[in-house]
């Protein structure tokens, strides 16, 4: 696991070119390479890494805190990276059309990401140091969860590199 | 006047919202918790879900009967789900009173015991026309355990002119092999006291004509009232096979005990020519034991039919039913829905039921004169052979952003059937196994 | 009769212990089976008048309900 999160920074170079590229570009890299990318821009920070899928009610009730947490943490040094399953990106579109996200989404149309990180509920998260290791990992969103949810981002924030 | 103006508003939307909002502020308020919504705390408001819906059944020449229920549900912030519903109906109408067609007048006693009525040559006997009134309430919380655990707990109770039904019921799932397999296990126990009017009736005994007077007491009478209790176990196992179809198997067993008589139903006592001698009252035994095996496949047929696979899900629904009983009642039930969106939103769902049941073997159609009674015999049709089909279709379609509004239309027809029982002289010439046929009209609206 | 129930309920017992592992879908495999259509009773009010016709009409009565399948989220 550890390869995937901690990126050797000549990746981060070499797809650094994609990355301001249009749609058709990013549809061209794996979903593996577009979050290989995404964590090596965000490296050091505490990353809330999450899964979801637009046919996933828990999922919508889970953006609007992310939102709220991405826009509250981010000057710390924190950012939300959320991972999409829909089989079908077209209804993951319309999802976020409905419920826009101020943080990064990558595609993962196959699942491919969530196989790697043995994803065993909708939604999934995990939460990640400013070392790049995971520290905490949650199955299903539950509303009355989030003050043990921030309580382990602003741990990890604390914490020095 | 700005306030003024805020009534006279005419925005759907908003009627709608304001609907919503005051039937959770009632929702609230019945919970007894305090009760600050605002039209602003949209969170209040998606919170509660709310179903309402009409229903209809009218049989040909016999009961009409009219439902309306109105259905609370919301989801607590831990996954907790409650939910609140209210029936009313109302029926009226006429049923069979059991007593065999003759071509002859026939008169019979009013249940009451005061007054009598009388049923054409060559019709079925029927009772006097009927109205009954009728409340429910359900209420049902379901929680989730740990982990892949969920318990569910509720209450019921019903209450009409003679009849009240007390009922609890509980459950718990446990779903495994990532959440593809649930193991569910539930029991429900029901009190009902039955309060019949003229009270409950001997059972074989006769029927007593051109009686009149109340004060005096009444031989083919019990008592007031009786009741009946039943409980019942439930095993369940549901599984995913794939994206596109799962599967249900169930087996319950019933045990249902007290008084199972229908107090208004009767036998008539024929002679060797098939003419009614006189009625006695139905008597059944005072325990039934029910078994059932119920399976249920719901398929996704996707793109297989239609073109657009990321909107048209065209769902096969298709169950069925094994019932049998220590009263020699066997049943099986095909039960068929097919759903098929049309555009994006809306759908078409046919219905198509088949049930069939063999007689119970204390059922028959009439008792012989001659012949000393029986320990127990009814004539009630309901639980004689029948075969019944239902025919129906559904049109639904999503306003308003996700609000659901739908209309069925179904048909519902059961074909009686003679069990083996000989039709002695003038019964021969007479309709015994009437069937039903009635129209079933629903109109629903969730939001 | 009472032999043919056993095997009957064999059948499910055999599909939960034997089958399930190999049978099912991913936690991200679940848009269709979390479509309200695709739920077990997917129009509980239909079910609820259904019941209570033919509970008044038929001498069977029960044996459905249970949940299962759908969006398996939280």
């Amino acid at each position: 696991m550890h390869y995937l999160v901690r990126t050797p920074l000549f990746l981060v170079l070499l797809f650094s070119l994609f990355i301001s590229s249009d749609m058709q570009a990013e549809t061209t890299i794996t979903s593996r390479q577009a979050l290989e990318q995404t964590l090596a821009q965000h490296k050091g920070k505490v990353v809330y890494l999450d899964f979801w899928a637009s046919w996933c009610g828990p999922c919508r009730k889970s953006f609007p805190w992310m939102n709220k947490i991405q826009a509250e943490y981010k000057s710390q040094g924190f950012s939300v990276i959320s991972i999409n399953l829909d089989a079908n990106r077209a209804l993951a579109e319309k999802f976020l059309v409905e419920t826009p996200a101020v943080f990064p989404v990558i595609y993962d149309p196959k699942g491919k990401l969530a196989k790697h990180f043995k994803i065993k509920g909708m939604p999934s998260s995990m939460l990640i140091g400013r070392d790049g290791e995971i520290k905490f990992r949650h199955a299903g969103f539950f509303i009355n969860r989030i003050p043990q949810y921030q309580q382990e981002i602003e741990l990890l924030l604390a914490e020095i590199k | 006047m700005q306030l003024a103006k805020k009534l006279g508003s005419k925005k759907p939307n908003r009627e709608k919202v304001n609907v919503k909002l005051a039937l959770t502020v009632a929702a609230t308020a019945l919970l007894g918790a305090p009760c600050f919504v605002n039209a602003a705390e949209t969170s209040a408001l998606n919170a509660w879900s709310f179903d309402t819906a009409v229903l209809y059944y009218a049989e040909v020449d016999r009961v009409t009967a009219t439902e309306a229920m109105l259905g609370a549900s919301k989801t607590f912030d831990d996954g907790s789900v409650l939910s609140l519903k209210f029936t009313l109906d109302v029926l009226t109408g006429t049923s069979p009173n059991g007593a065999v067609a003759q071509p002859t007048t026939q008169t019979f006693t009013r249940p009451s015991g005061n007054g009598e009525y009388q049923t054409p040559a060559n019709k079925t006997p029927i009772y006097d026309g009927f109205r009954d009134r009728r409340v429910q309430f359900n209420g049902q919380w379901t929680q989730p355990l740990a982990a892949n655990y969920t318990v569910s707990g509720g209450v019921h109770i019903s209450k009409e002119y003679d009849y009240l039904s007390l009922g609890v019921n509980g459950s718990l799932a446990y779903e495994f092999n990532n959440k593809n397999s649930t193991f569910s296990i539930g029991s429900s126990y029901f009190k009902d006291t039955y309060n019949p009017v003229g009270g409950i009736p001997k059972p074989l005994t006769v029927m007593i004509t051109g009686s009149g007077d109340e004060d005096v007491d009444d031989p083919t009478r019990l008592g007031k009232d009786d009741t009946k209790s039943s409980a019942d176990i439930m095993f369940g196992v549901t599984q995913v096979i794939n994206r596109r179809l799962i599967m249900a198997f169930n087996y319950s067993y019933a045990k249902v005990g007290g008084y199972l008589n229908d107090p208004y139903k009767r036998l008539s006592r024929v002679n060797a020519n098939g003419e009614a001698v006189d009625y006695v009252y139905e008597s059944r035994p005072d325990s039934r034991e029910k078994q059932s095996v119920f399976t249920q496949a719901k398929y996704n047929l996707g793109g297989a039919l239609l073109k657009n696979t990321m909107l048209n899900n065209t769902v096969l629904d298709i169950s069925y039913r094994y019932m049998w009983d220590d009263w020699q009642i066997n049943s099986h039930t095909i039960d068929s829905r097919f759903y098929i969106p049309i555009g994006i939103n809306s759908y078409l769902e046919p219905h198509f039921r088949v049930y069939q049941q063999s007689a119970a073997k204390f059922y028959q159609p009439f008792l012989n004169e001659p012949d000393s009674l029986p320990t127990y015999a009814s004539a009630d049709l309901r639980i004689g052979e029948m075969t019944a089909y239902t025919l129906g279709l559904k049109y639904g379609t999503f306003v308003n952003g996700g609000d659901e509004l739908s209309f069925r239309l179904e048909y519902y027809t059961q074909r009686l059937t003679n069990a083996g029982f000989n039709e002695p002289g003038i019964l021969s010439r007479q309709a015994l196994y009437e069937s039903v046929n009635a129209i079933i009209a629903q109109v629903t609206y969730s939001f | 009769m009472k032999i043919k129930l056993k095997r009957l309920l064999l059948v499910p017992l055999i599909v939960s212990v034997t089958g399930c592992a190999n049978l099912g879908v991913e936690p991200w495999e679940r848009d269709l089976l979390a479509k309200k259509e695709m739920a077990l009773t997917s129009s509980p009010i239909d079910a609820t008048f259904d019941d209570h016709i033919y509970f008044s009409k038929e001498a069977s009565s029960g044996g459905k309900g249970f949940g299962g399948g759908g969006c398996g989220c939280n």
